[in-house]
This record gives C-alpha cells, sequence and structure tokens, in this order.
C-alpha cells in the first residue's frame, strides 16, 4: 500500500522506466531524445518531491522570518535548476548531431545507418577536404 | 601552506578559464599556444600538491569557505593527487603530440574548437577526480561527457559524427542512471557530500538496505557505461577509433579513468569497504570485470584496423580495472589506481604511435605494417615497449599489475580469478605480437612499397619517447606508489 501513497516517487519511476526503454529500444534518433528528455524529467520529479513539504512555502523571506518550519528544502530546487541546465545542453548537442548525421545519410533511423556500412575500415583517404 | 592547499581548485579554474579565453584569438598559432601554456601551469600547480600531500597527507578544500553541509568540498588525498598529476601529464604530452599531426586530420576552421573542448575536458576530469560532492561529480560527469564527444566529432567525417552519436546516447543512458543514484541518495541521507553520506549510511545502513543496494547498482551501471564496463562498452571501438588521433589517446588513456576512479569513491569512500561488500555488486563488477578482459582481447585479435584493435585493448584494460575493484579488498582497490595510472601513460603513447603509422603508410589497416620497423625505427619500437607492457613483460607497469593482481587472487583464496589474469595476457600477445613480429621481420614485405614520406621526423616522436620513460619509470618505482596511495585505502 505504500506504494499507492507515494504518488510523485511512483510516478517517476515509472516514467523513468518509460524514459529508458524509449531511449534504448528505439531506432529513431528523434524518439531516443525525446525518451532521454522523460527519463530526465522523470528525475527531476523524484528530486522535486523530495524537496516538497505540503504547506511550507519557499524559502524567501520577504517581511518577516516564519521560523524554520514555514519552509520547504530548496537544495531539490537547486538540484533540479542545475539539472534541467544539463538535460537542455545535451539534448541541444543531441539535436545538432543528429541534424548533422541526417545531412550525410539522409536518415534518422539508427538501423538504416547501421546497415549503410562506411568503407572506412581499411584506407585513410575519408578526409572531408583531401 | 594555506595557499597550497587553494591550488586544487585553482587547476579546474584556470583551465576553464583558458578555454573561455581561447575563442577571442583567431590565430591557430596562438590558440595552441594557450592551450599548452594553461595545461602547464595547471601541471606544475599540481606538482606542488603532489608535493604538499606527500609530506602533509591528505587535505579538505571547502570551495568559497561555505561550510561543509551546503557548500562544495574538495577531497585531495594521495590518489586524487597522483592522478591528477599524472592525467595533466598525458594531457601536455598529448596536445603536444597534437600540435604536429592535428593540421592534417581535421579541418582548419575545427582547430580552434578541438583546443577549446580539450582544456574543457582537463578541466572537468579534474573536478571529476577531486570534488567530494557527488552532485558536483554529477556536473563535471556532463562536462566531460560532451567535451569528450565533441573531441570525436571534431572531424566530421560520416563514421566520426554516427560514432559520436552513439557514444553521446549511451553516455546520456549513465548520466540518467547516475542522477537517479544521486535522487536516490540525497531522498534517504539528506546529503551530498561523500563524508556526510558516509557516516549516515554507517549509523544507519539497516533500515535502508534495500535503497542502498539499488542505488549502489544505479550508480555501477551508470558509470560502468561511462568507463566501458563490459556488456556496455558498444560505444568504445567506434568512437575511440574514428577520432582524431590526439582525441583517442586523450579518451582511452584519461576519461575512462576518471570514470572509473568516481566509481571507486563511490564504493569505497561513499558506502565503504565493510558494507559494500555485504552487496552482490562487488562480484558482479569482478564478473563483469573478467568478461571484459577476456572479450576484450578476443575481440581484438580479429580487427584489421590498428586504431580499433587498441580500442579494444582498451576494454580489455578496463577489465582489469573493474576486476581490481570488484575483489573487494582495499590492496585490490590500490592495484585498480595503480593500473590507472600505468595504463593512462602506455595507452596513449601507443594511440600516438598507431597514428604516426597511419600517417606513414596512409593506411589503417595492420597487414600493411609488415617491414615498418625498419621504415620507421624509432616509433615501432616505442610502440613495441608499450605493447610489452599491455602483455606484461617484467619491469613495465602491465606486468606489475597483473601480478599484484594474482597475488591478491591468492591472498583471497580465489584462485580460480587467476587462471582469468593469466588467459588474458596470453591474449594480449596473441594480437600484440604479430604486429610486431611483422613489423621487425617482415623485410621481404618493403619491396615494391611506395611510402608517403621516408622518415618520421624525430620531433613527433619526442612525446611519445617521454611518455614511454614515464611508464618505464611508473613500473620501476612501482613499490614506492603503491605505499603512497595505499593508505588511503586504510591499509
Amino acid at each position: 500500500m505504500t506504494l499507492l501513497h507515494n504518488y510523485y516517487e511512483s510516478a517517476s519511476i515509472i516514467l523513468f522506466g518509460i524514459g529508458l526503454c524509449t531511449l534504448m529500444l528505439n531506432q529513431n534518433l528523434i524518439k531516443k531524445i525525446i525518451g532521454m528528455n522523460i527519463m530526465d524529467t522523470s528525475i527531476f520529479l523524484f528530486l522535486v518531491s523530495k524537496g516538497y513539504i505540503a504547506g511550507r512555502s519557499a524559502p524567501i523571506i520577504t517581511e518577516n522570518y516564519q521560523g524554520v518550519n514555514a519552509y520547504v528544502n530548496p537544495i531539490p530546487s537547486a538540484l533540479i535548476l542545475t539539472g534541467i541546465v544539463v538535460a537542455v545542453s545535451v539534448t541541444a548537442f543531441l539535436l545538432a548531431l543528429t541534424i548533422k548525421l541526417y545531412e550525410s545519410y539522409g536518415t534518422v533511423d539508427l538501423e538504416e545507418i547501421l546497415k549503410m556500412k562506411g568503407d572506412d575500415h581499411g584506407v585513410n583517404n575519408k578526409l572531408p577536404f583531401s | 601552506m594555506e595557499l597550497i592547499t587553494s591550488f586544487p581548485l585553482a587547476e579546474i579554474f584556470i583551465l576553464f578559464i583558458s578555454a573561455f579565453l581561447m575563442p577571442f584569438f583567431k590565430k591557430d598559432k596562438h590558440i595552441k599556444i594557450i592551450s599548452i601554456s594553461f595545461l602547464l601551469i595547471a601541471f606544475i600547480l599540481s606538482v606542488f600538491t603532489l608535493m604538499f600531500v606527500f609530506q602533509n597527507g591528505p587535505f579538505y578544500y571547502a570551495a568559497g569557505h561555505i561550510d561543509t553541509i551546503l557548500g562544495i568540498q574538495l577531497y585531495i588525498g594521495p590518489v586524487e593527487a597522483l592522478l591528477s598529476f599524472v592525467f595533466l601529464f598525458v594531457f601536455i604530452l598529448v596536445v603536444w603530440f597534437s600540435f604536429s599531426t592535428i593540421d592534417a586530420e581535421i579541418q582548419e576552421n575545427r582547430i580552434k574548437l578541438f583546443y577549446i573542448m580539450v582544456n574543457l575536458l582537463a578541466a572537468s576530469i579534474l573536478g571529476i577526480i577531486f570534488t567530494n560532492d557527488i552532485f558536483n561529480g554529477y556536473v563535471f560527469i556532463e562536462v566531460a561527457a560532451l567535451t569528450s564527444c565533441g573531441i570525436v566529432v571534431v572531424k566530421e567525417t560520416q563514421e566520426n559524427i554516427k560514432a559520436a552519436l552513439k557514444y553521446l546516447i549511451m553516455s546520456t543512458i549513465g548520466s540518467g542512471l547516475i542522477l537517479m543514484g544521486i535522487a536516490f541518495i540525497y531522498a534517504f541521507t539528506g546529503h551530498l557530500n561523500i563524508e556526510l553520506i558516509h557516516q549516515v549510511v554507517l549509523e544507519d545502513h539497516e533500515t535502508f538496505q534495500k535503497s542502498l543496494l539499488i542505488t549502489v547498482a544505479l550508480f555501477t551501471a551508470g558509470l560502468g557505461v561511462k568507463s566501458a564496463m563490459f556488456p556496455l562498452h558498444t560505444w568504445l571501438p567506434d568512437a575511440h577509433s574514428s577520432a582524431p588521433t590526439a582525441s583517442s589517446a586523450l579518451l582511452s588513456a584519461i576519461v575512462l579513468k576518471a570514470f572509473a576512479f568516481f566509481l571507486i569513491k563511490i564504493l569505497y569512500r561513499m558506502i565503504g569497504f565493510d558494507l559494500v561488500n555485504q552487496f552482490s555488486i562487488l562480484t558482479i563488477i569482478l564478473i563483469l570485470g573478467c568478461c571484459g578482459m577476456i572479450f576484450g582481447s578476443l575481440s581484438a585479435i580479429f580487427q584489421k584496423n590498428i586504431k580499433r584493435l587498441i580500442a579494444y585493448s582498451s576494454i580489455a584494460q578496463m577489465g582489469y580495472v573493474f576486476f581490481g575493484i570488484g575483489l573487494g579488498s582495499p590492496f585490490g582497490a590500490a592495484i585498480a589506481v595503480y593500473h590507472m595510472v600505468g595504463h593512462a601513460v602506455t595507452k596513449s603513447a601507443l594511440f600516438m604511435c598507431s597514428g604516426l603509422m597511419i600517417e606513414e603508410t596512409g593506411h589503417k589497416t595492420i597487414d600493411r605494417y609488415k617491414g615498418l620497423g625498419h621504415e620507421m625505427p624509432i616509433t615501432f619500437a616505442l610502440f613495441t615497449l608499450g605493447a610489452f607492457s599491455m602483455i606484461g613483460i617484467p619491469i613495465l607497469p602491465g606486468f606489475i599489475s597483473k601480478w599484484y593482481l594474482s597475488l591478491e587472487c591468492i591472498h583471497l583464496d580465489k584462485l580460480l580469478l587467476i587462471f582469468v589474469v593469466l588467459s588474458s595476457s596470453l591474449l594480449n600477445a596473441v594480437y600484440y605480437f604479430p604486429i610486431l613480429i611483422n613489423g621487425f621481420f617482415g623485410i621481404e614485405n618493403l619491396q615494391d612499397k611506395e611510402y608517403r614520406s621516408k622518415k618520421v621526423p624525430v620531433k613527433k616522436t619526442i612525446p611519445i619517447a617521454i611518455l614511454i620513460l614515464a611508464m618505464i619509470l611508473i613500473g620501476a618505482l612501482s613499490k614506492n606508489i603503491l605505499d603512497f596511495i595505499s593508505p588511503e585505502f586504510g591499509l
């Protein structure tokens, strides 16, 4: 029954599983990137739920300090901000590489790309400018 | 004294600053000078740090002087000081080597980007080594993952883009697992500092035994992907063989090791030897290490492309590191660290030699290298010495780590594992010796062949020669190095 009451944790682990499976099992690169984002978001949900305490406010003191028990723990939120920045930059890099890959192979399906074997196993003449 | 304790942070900072300085310069020559001079400054600082740790023992440094619970803390023990010293040494020599080869390998407008990436990578690797805060470690791991993909894709061929994408996707799986592990451990300890987590874990590990097991598994799988643990290594051969020579030397020699060292930190400093031995995780690491040693060597035997061969050899060598970690004894972990040091120096030298061979012959396949030992004697002699270390000829570091691993197996009463070490060593010989024998004794194959240039300039081989010399020194001083690092693991 505890599993049912920990909504956030259960939901985030389910999302994590969905994301990981999408990332690993899908051959389409765009779907892989989407899977990676779902996975990262699930971790953010998990962490942010750890910092949340019902009925408390964010630790921003405006006029009067209301004591320690009035505020939530800000560290998880700070961690998630960093995590989001990292996830965004990784996504950007992945998308950029995908565009490059699409330009040179004409497809974003990894299986088809792996079938098209380059002949770069012997001769070193495939330099882009030679 | 106070000043020296801030050197580790200064090393990380000046390397980051150097990376952000480079875009302001136009000429490639200036970029190269900035890259190597900042690496040199960091190296000098690391020498001071090493000497300081040697005299005064390990120390902590709170970044920004914020107290431990909130702030980011660095921990510099003997292992950290030694690894940062060796890695920066390898970085400098590889960057020096790259000056003469990188122009021919990548497009001109990419050279600047390459050196920016290299300095960012150096900074993030140092960060991973020094940090005592797991979330800070995660951020550095991400920077290292992005930049190491960057130095693969800097050479824009189809092959490279494919390899880099494969690497980045595997890497993101690893990062996701690591971040989940961090979230788990933060959820039930409330700390991010390795030392504080260790205290909490020691006190109430019985209340969250299963969560702890999941956390350790998440970290092991996540860092295992990044440091090419056996079934998760599929990205490595493509990425390391298609990258420019200097990049593959850095990736194989340093990046893999940093992640493996972070795993040692997690297992042995965060969880602790006693507790981690209760989990079956260590046995799994041990078995995967054995599989990596055997499988990596077996795959290397069938490779035609020299860089792919050396890349598969890296998987086998990482197998030794995981073998050492998986033994679950303090001395095993110390040998794992020693093997990282020895392998970092050797593998970078081997990759650089192979780069020169490819440049000289214009071919990547091994059967073209018959008689090459007469054509380029210095390079081939250095390659031979490096290969001897991989195979395990006495005095060289490869032999010493295998010897101590075997001794530790006897000590722990795991006699069967010695056969794994021995057979892996034999397999190493199976794929390195043909290159060497064909190289030196295949003179009849030299006729009717035109090589691009008759002689490799001696200048190009100096960095490799220094690395090989350092390798022999590491082998000769093995006892001192092991004595220096083993107090860290409680010996």
